[in-house]
């Protein structure tokens, strides 16, 4: 059986604005009915790559297929995608049922079968009730959902969200991530978004893209992102981690800066220079003399370092420790710990276990 | 917090010193207004009931609208005609041309923008009766169009003192009126909307007549009234360039308080002509601000307009009131 024709295909695409190259030489492919993300700082290229697909740039070489059918010069209006703008782009002159209408008018879809597409467009994003207000009249939340009916009402092969949820703020962000998923589900098609916030990325997505600089670092589910990040960048941008600059010693060995020998999952030929990426939330600190007392430097599962507390932060549901060890200083975040956190100044050894290093050869 | 009286009373005598100071600034204009405008048009109001004599005396006793009756008559409403007709025609031609310019302009960089508009500007800075006699040397019977023309094996063309050379020194004088109001409607137009509108199928065509023309009209309603109201009372051009063929208002006005001698008759004309801008300037600004919210016109709705990010409606409106509120250019 032959597999199923991708939604969207991106074979070697850059796009260059003058001399600037906003997005450089870019294969990615993702599959019908996907949620996928394209995450990235502002500037990485993110957004360019989206208005490639929606047509509203025209990449300046390579290769753009959507389900099968090349499409790279086409104008936008030719494309079976349809977007949901960043900060909306309502039109300020329509109420909210013309809003909805207009790509409908556009294909000059007959009367009726117009009128019931947006009615059930407008339950879809439950806005009855609203539909002759002006845009204007509408708060955050509710232009959000007009911009998600107004790309739905057209049964595009394909939804480009582009910071959907930018413009909301976090109550209104987190209740939106949870209905747009549950809106995906229900309209089964494939939806690419953009986004800088890395937390909204690994909370919707099925799959992440993660840009930087015009280039795409990687492309994995959120668990492979943020538990084997392949580069520094990705390591880095994905939540909060200790990297750790090191030599290959020997087969599963690793040499830190200080001579530390640490055991790590790895491949790399003897000598090479990578980094390990170790997450604040899987390293146990422990007052030295305790630590000592229960033999932990020898503890044949982790490995060890040993340091000074040189700051605490306490967030109420967890304590942050910055931990001094030779030439680095390691973060660890407790959470649920009773009692009294360490102070300032005291030695300890902060520990974690083999699984938790993941080593960047980049 | 309560307030002591007295904190109160500083708070009055804050808000009189206020208002003092306003009217301060605004003195110097008022006094300029007030004997330069409102006193003329007050004249011309007592004059246009006044009676005109046998001699072309204007006679301040014998009160009455006569002027007014014969404002009905055929020469001068064949006059009102023409000059309404040509006014007309000088705002659509400004609108066709200055239109795609003024979009041309606004989506240049902004670097160049600002010498573009410049280059707008220059014509504007010379002096007016200078522009319209180098278009009468140019559109004369030996001027350089006619001589081209003839060479090309078309006859010398004799469009001098005819209303076609008027249409064309009036758009050629008025254009930069429409110009600008349209760059400032096009300046401020979102962009992401048209963008908007093509991702929804609409292609190039019907993206600019859905989306960027609805959201201009500010622009072009400010633009037409600008070009339309002096362009219907002008004097000079039409007078330069349409020799005494073509009588319109602005000269028939003239006349009639030089050679006709009849005051009164031209100062009903004035007057006649301020209040139909005057209901025409209302009526424009009355449906300007209603479209937008055509729907809410009795409906109890709460009104919710959102701060900050897309209140494009509603800056284009406050535009349309500046650009209004301008001073209209006096008629040439």
């Amino acid at each position: 059986m032959a597999a199923p024709t991708p939604a969207v295909e991106i074979d070697g695409v850059t796009k260059r604005f003058g001399d600037v190259v906003a997005v450089d030489d870019i294969t990615l492919t993702i599959d019908d009915g996907e949620f996928f993300a394209l995450l990235g700082p502002s500037g990485c290229g993110k957004t360019t790559t989206l208005r490639m697909i929606a047509g509203l740039d025209l990449p300046s070489s390579g290769s753009l297929r959507i389900f099968g059918d090349e499409v790279g010069m086409a104008p936008p209006d030719r494309r079976p995608v349809n977007t949901v703008f960043q900060a909306y782009a309502l039109f300020p002159h329509m109420t909210v049922r013309q809003n909805i209408e207009f790509g409908l008018r556009m294909r000059r879809v007959n009367k009726s079968e117009m009128s019931q597409r947006t009615e059930q467009a407008i339950a879809m994003v439950r806005l009855a009730g609203m539909e002759e207000r002006r845009p204007s009249q509408l708060s955050g939340g509710q232009q959000q959902r007009v911009a998600l009916a107004r790309a739905l009402v057209n049964q595009p092969k394909v939804l480009l969200l582009d910071e959907p949820l930018g413009a909301l703020d976090l109550k209104l962000r987190q209740e939106m991530q949870q209905e747009l998923k549950a809106l995906q589900q229900q309209v089964g098609i494939t939806f690419i978004f953009v986004t800088h916030d890395q937390e909204e990325a690994l909370a919707m997505s099925e799959r992440i893209g993660v840009m930087s600089q015009g280039h795409l670092l990687q492309v994995g589910s959120p668990r492979e992102i943020y538990e084997h990040p392949t580069s520094r960048f990705v390591a880095d941008f994905i939540g909060r981690t200790n990297l750790i600059e090191a030599e290959v010693e020997s087969a599963g060995t690793l040499r830190l800066q200080n001579g530390k020998l640490i055991a790590a999952g790895i491949s790399a030929p003897s000598g090479a220079a990578v980094a390990v990426s170790l997450r604040p939330e899987h390293i146990r600190v422990h007052p030295r003399d305790a630590s000592a007392s229960r033999g932990d430097p020898g503890d044949p599962g982790g490995d060890s370092l040993d340091g000074t507390i040189a700051d605490v932060t306490y967030l109420g549901h967890a304590v942050v420790y910055s931990v001094a060890a030779g030439p680095t200083t390691i973060e660890a975040r407790r959470e649920g710990d009773l009692g009294e956190p360490l102070a300032v100044g005291a030695s300890v050894t902060v520990s974690w276990d083999h699984g938790a290093v993941a080593v960047i050869e980049d | 917090m309560p307030r002591s009286p007295e904190a109160r009373g500083g708070e009055e005598a804050a808000a009189r010193a206020g208002r003092r100071q306003g009217m301060l600034l605004a003195a110097p204009a008022a006094v300029y207004l007030l004997i330069f405008f409102v006193v003329p048009l007050g004249l011309i109001t007592v004059y246009s009931f006044a009676t005109r004599t046998v001699t072309g005396r204007t006679s301040l006793s014998d009160w009455n609208i006569d002027a007014y009756r014969s404002v009905g008559d055929e020469i001068v409403v064949g006059i009102i005609w023409r000059s309404g007709w040509l006014a007309t025609l000088t705002t659509a031609l400004c609108l066709v041309i200055g239109y795609p310019f003024a979009y041309y302009i606004a989506t240049r960089p902004r670097s160049l923008r600002a010498i573009l508009l410049v280059l707008v500007m220059i014509p504007f800075w010379t002096n007016g009766l200078v522009r319209v006699y180098a278009i009468r040397f140019l559109l004369g019977s030996n001027g350089p169009a006619s001589t081209l023309s003839e060479s090309l094996g078309f006859g010398a063309f004799r469009i001098l003192f005819t209303p076609t050379a008027v249409t064309i020194g009036m758009v050629y004088t008025f254009l930069t009126f429409m110009v600008l109001p349209l760059y400032v409607a096009l300046e401020r137009m979102d962009w992401r909307l048209a963008e908007a509108a093509r991702d929804l199928y609409a292609n190039g065509a019907k993206a600019f007549w859905k989306v960027t023309l609805p959201l201009t009209r500010s622009g072009i309603v400010a633009g037409c009234v600008l070009v339309f109201v002096p362009s219907f009372g002008s004097y000079v051009v039409p007078d330069i360039l349409g020799g005494a063929k073509t009588l319109l208002v602005g000269s028939y006005i003239a006349q009639q308080f030089s050679d006709a001698r009849n005051r009164p008759l031209g100062a009903a004309l004035s007057v006649l002509l301020i209040v139909a801008m005057l209901i025409a300037v209302a009526l424009n600004q009355r449906s300007g601000s209603g479209a937008e919210n055509s729907d809410d016109a009795g409906s109890d709705r709460p009104r919710r307009r959102r701060r900050g990010a897309d209140t494009d409606a509603d800056s284009s409106s406050g535009s349309e009131a500046e650009t209004r509120t301008e001073p209209a250019p006096a008629g040439l």
